[in-house]
């Protein structure tokens, strides 16, 4: 079978998930599956099913490959993101004074999460981007802020206390696991 | 009377302690075996076939090339690369073979598990 492969955005994707060795190999060899044999059998939605799940098990060995600290940023970006996207469902449901500034805000909040996680999984030419360190320092600036707050307020909540702590936690998560500058402009990645 | 650990020499503790850790694990067993019915044609989508057809059933292939690295690492096989076709957009294809290392290692596990099931009749009768 002929013509069209997988689609772009996934072998785009894929390609970025794996290391430099089996970038090349890996995308053909998939690509040879999908059109000679998955795509024929299956038809292509499901063809391009069976090549998603194929990414999804890179991923999975692209997170066992990361140290301690870079699975436990994984999972801390998940829980940044869900934080986010809650406290911004609530702005918006409650409707309180000035709720749209804080929506706002939340949802940079999930940005940042689904930003790390990209960061994590797509580890090409990402980390020599500055604003990661920006990211992780505002991360953690909003906790502190919001911890600190949080503990003058009249009313002690809980879920804004873990909420702040877990941007803490993903603040230093970011700054020691992602990268560390080197010189103007420029990060190295660490292992 | 089985031994105890205690009663083993330095040399027979060593051969017991990394012998059983070098075990390969059912699929490292297979993804070497596909690898050596193959032949020269091992390259990444036909062992992921061949250990699909081995295992009967399906297997991603981010599990088969993990263990190919590990196997790699581990020195059990090596790889080279070998011009694309236009079916792949011209990428390289990675053929691989197992080692003499890699071939000791499983006639090996072949001997450990043909040990390990002496006595044993099939099928395995349960007792209630």
């Amino acid at each position: 079978m002929s013509g069209a492969g997988p689609p772009v955005w996934a072998e785009w994707l894929l390609e970025r998930l794996l290391p430099a060795r089996d970038r090349e190999t890996v995308g053909g060899d998939l690509r040879e599956e999908y059109e000679e044999f998955v795509a024929p059998h299956l038809g292509r939605l499901r063809a391009n099913v069976w090549y998603l799940r194929q990414m999804i098990s890179f991923a999975r060995r692209c997170m066992q490959e990361g140290g301690t600290m870079t699975k436990l940023l994984a999972v801390s970006s998940v829980i940044t993101l869900l934080c986010g996207c809650w406290l911004a469902l609530m702005e918006c449901l409650l409707r309180h004074p000035g709720f749209e500034a804080r929506a706002a805000v939340a949802l940079l909040v999930a940005a940042a999460g689904v930003a790390t996680l990209l960061v994590r999984f797509l580890h090409a030419g990402v980390r020599r981007e500055r604003w990661l360190w920006t990211v992780a320092v505002a991360l953690m600036g909003l906790g502190v802020f919001s911890f600190a707050r949080n503990a003058r307020a009249a009313h002690f909540e809980g879920f804004v206390f873990i909420i702040s702590i877990v941007l803490v936690v993903q603040g230093l998560l970011m700054l020691t696991t992602l990268g560390r500058h080197s010189g103007p402009g420029r990060i190295v990645a660490r292992a | 009377m089985p031994l105890g650990i205690f009663q083993l020499t330095r040399t027979q503790i060593y051969v017991y302690i990394v012998g059983m850790a070098d075990l390969m694990g059912t699929f490292e067993l297979s993804v070497l075996l596909a690898i050596l019915r193959l032949g020269d044609r091992a390259y990444g989508r036909a062992v992921l076939h061949q250990v699909q057809e081995s295992l009967g059933r399906s297997v991603a292939a981010g599990a088969v090339y993990t263990t190919l690295d590990r196997l790699e690492q581990r020195g059990l096989v090596h790889s080279k690369l070998a011009a694309g076709t236009a079916i792949r957009g011209g990428r390289a294809r990675r053929y691989y073979a197992a080692t003499a290392h890699g071939s000791r290692a499983l006639t090996e596990a072949k001997e450990t598990l043909t040990k390990m099931w002496q006595g044993v009749k099939l099928p395995v009768a349960v007792k209630p």
